[in-house]
């Protein structure tokens, strides 16, 4: 469960300090899908980091199942991220030089699992996003909506307690989209994720059970229309 | 395993630039390998030069004074067509045909007579220093040694016609002490060398460059002022060198210097081994102390007074060669550098969500640096193989050096001609030695060291590694939310 009390995260921009977050209170219980939106540059991808544990906060305190992640140390933090947080990002951020499965791999490397049971649990998050045979492909041989299926199993092969996706859909097409947003959902109603979904796209953000929208690095909370709905 | 596959699939996708960093480092490797094995061999031509003269383990050769000029009465013997003297001169008759003159002004023509004249270029030490000397601290071994020149002259019978002189070098051998000397730097070609039973026998080994032109071999007789020695042996001196033409028994060549200012019961070279290289100063001190007349030198005072070319080519490797590699390495190590920089430029995406997914700074660092390490890896294989090739290419195009050898302490010097010659009645003929010098051929090999080899894969890989050092700084350094932030 993320608890966030009072988090302002401010940023320098030349000679201007840029409120990124501004004392946000926000508390996402476990299993929950949050939706957050709101314009370009008013927080959205900043919250994200701070929930990753991939920034902190200059005020206030981000805590993850009573972890105060501002307060870790650096290790502290990467080990969190390694075992509990799972990221998925808008421009996949695959290794264009490995192939799918090594992809994969890369996220149980820092957590020393090796042998068979790596090899099985890569096996598993590829064929549980319909890349069974994909496996040895490079990114580069893979259409977008491929390479974000194997970014999401790259997230998942860990069996991490969050999955926090930045735009996931913001490079595909439609019809992609409906598709990735459809694996998402399931992944999560199978699993229990805890899932942060950051999308301009209102029809996506509907999906969740809570949208929160960004303005001026205030977060409003709204109720969405439930899992299970037809995008659109 | 994970580990090899990341970096051969970076290595490979960056394969041009992981080639020009390679080749960068192999060009520094290279040029520092071969002027390396051109200072290698350079330093050996010096070394084989020095040790033709003075043997392989001598470390401090001590010599006699500059003999004094002979007195009047000195030792002379005559035969119907040859003389031996030490006491004459040459000078033009009345015809201006030369006629040889003794210091009592009696003077007759030179026509058809052959003069036998044997020198010693520096003057008798005493046998028992030679003990003394060994005894010093910090003193291994000594030896006393003679050295002598023969020198020969014929003139033609016509008596207009020009004399026609030779002379060989004789070198008389501790033969106790086989281990110092000029002749324990020579390698037997047939026959076989002293043994310690020879002391006092009428044998000589002769240099195989002496013997192919007197066509000398095992079991020949050789004639040195009068004296008969049957040749039991045949050496080989290291190339580039001026070694002695005939070495004979000590004690012989003390009886032949009867002819020579008598150094009977003496020597006039010692050839002295110190316990370490840390103790030649202190042994050259103590035998100054113990022979305040003689010629102390070392090795190293020997070859610093080597010049030619061969001290040239020593210069330019030494000098110019070593700046030259310094300074394409610095060249080679500031590409890798700033093509890694590059690299790690290019790849923030990466790293930040390598960091983002878990891997901890030093995991990333140590690809980078692996990957550097292979690039240096492969600049060493490079660079050690263009190292031979610049090696070779030397060997092949070098022109051969020569090196002059000054002869101030009991280097053999092979004047020809200088023996005998118009010149004052009752002088002593050009002695060859002291204050003289010769100059040798130095073919010129480099070779490439196991040690040239390794200061090049450390090299290399020092380059990688600094490469690699500076790009995992700024790894290191990298906030995964701004690595991120910069793609999206």
């Amino acid at each position: 469960m993320y608890t966030l009390t009072g988090v302002t995260k401010l940023y320098q921009k030349g000679r201007h300090t840029v409120r990124a977050v501004n004392g946000l209170d926000l508390t996402i219980e476990d299993g929950e899908w949050l939706a957050v939106q709101g314009r370009t540059g008013h927080g959205k991808s900043t919250l994200l980091n701070l929930l990753g544990g991939l920034d902190r906060p200059t005020e206030g305190t981000v805590e993850l199942d009573g972890t105060d992640l501002g307060a870790q140390a650096e290790t502290q933090l990467t080990r969190l991220r390694a075992q509990l947080i799972g990221f998925v990002f808008q421009t996949f951020n695959l290794i264009p030089t490995l192939s799918a499965a090594e992809n994969v791999e890369t996220a149980l490397i820092p957590l020393g699992i090796s042998g068979a049971g790596r090899r099985a649990r890569i096996a598993a998050a590829l064929n549980a996003v319909g890349l069974a045979d994909r496996a040895g492909h490079l990114p580069s041989e893979l259409s977008g909506g491929q390479q974000q299926r194997v970014a999401i199993a790259r997230a998942l092969v860990k069996e991490p307690k969050v999955l926090l996706a930045d735009e996931p859909t913001g490079n595909l097409d439609t019809d992609t989209r409906d598709d990735i947003i459809a694996l998402l959902e399931q992944l999560w109603r199978e699993r229990g994720l805890t899932l942060v979904l950051v999308t301009h796209d209102t029809s996506i953000a509907r999906r969740a059970q809570h949208i929160g929208i960004m303005n001026e690095g205030r977060l409003t909370i709204h109720q969405g229309t439930a899992p299970g709905q037809p995008i659109g | 395993m994970f580990f090899v596959t990341y970096l051969r699939r970076e290595l490979r996708r960056r394969m041009r630039q992981a080639i020009v960093i390679a080749l960068g480092l192999a060009l520094g490797v290279g040029l520092v390998v071969t002027v390396a094995a051109a200072s290698a061999g350079v330093k050996k031509a010096q070394s084989g030069v020095l040790s033709a003269l003075y043997g392989v383990g001598t470390e401090v050769t001590v010599t006699g004074p500059a003999p004094s000029p002979p007195k009047p009465d000195s030792t002379s013997k005559n035969s119907q067509n040859s003389s031996n003297q030490n006491n004459f001169g040459i000078e033009p008759g009345p015809n201006g045909e030369p006629e040889i003159c003794t210091s009592n002004g009696k003077c007759t023509s030179a026509a058809g007579k052959t003069i036998d004249q044997l020198t010693a270029p520096y003057s008798g030490i005493s046998a028992s220093k030679v003990a003394e000397a060994g005894r010093l601290p910090a003193v291994t071994t000594a030896a006393g040694g003679i050295t002598l020149t023969d020198n020969t002259t014929t003139f033609g019978r016509s008596g207009n016609s020009l004399p026609q002189p030779s002379s060989f070098t004789v070198d008389g051998v501790d033969t106790s002490k086989p281990s110092l000397g000029p002749l324990s730097s020579a390698s037997l070609t047939s026959g076989h060398s002293f043994t310690a039973a020879d002391a006092d026998a009428g044998v000589a080994v002769v240099d195989s460059g002496y013997a192919t032109s007197k066509n000398l071999k095992a079991g020949s007789v050789l004639t040195i002022d009068q004296a008969k020695f049957t040749v039991i042996g045949v050496v080989r001196q290291p190339q580039a060198s001026s070694p002695p033409d005939v070495y004979v028994p000590l004690a012989r060549a003390q009886a032949l210097s009867l002819y020579a200012g008598s150094l009977n019961g003496e020597v006039n070279t010692i050839y002295v081994t110190a316990a370490s290289a840390a103790d030649i100063p202190a042994v050259q001190h103590e035998i100054a102390r113990l022979l305040p007349h003689a010629t102390v030198t070392s090795e190293a005072s020997l070859a610093s007074e080597v010049t030619g070319s061969v001290t040239s080519a020593a210069k330019l490797a030494n000098d110019l060669g070593k700046w030259l590699a310094v300074l394409v390495l610095i060249a080679a190590f500031a590409v890798a550098s700033l093509l890694t920089m590059a690299a790690v430029a290019r790849r923030v995406a990466e790293f930040g969500t390598l960091k983002a997914i878990g891997w901890r700074t030093r995991r990333i660092v140590a690809q980078v640096l692996g990957e550097s390490v292979a690039m240096g890896i492969l600049g060493a294989a490079a660079g050690v193989g263009l190292g031979f090739a610049g090696a070779a290419i030397i060997s092949a195009v070098a022109p051969t050096l020569s090196a002059t050898v000054p002869a101030p302490s009991g280097a053999f010097s092979m004047v020809a001609g200088q023996a005998v010659g118009p010149g004052p009645a009752g002088g002593v003929p050009h002695s060859p030695g002291a204050g003289s010098s010769h100059v040798v051929a130095v073919p010129l090999h480099p070779s490439v060291t196991v040690a040239a080899i390794v200061l090049a894969a450390i090299l290399a890989v020092a380059g990688g590694l600094l490469a690699g050092s500076l790009g995992s700084w700024r790894i290191a350094r990298l906030r995964p939310a701004d690595a991120l932030s910069r793609v999206a």
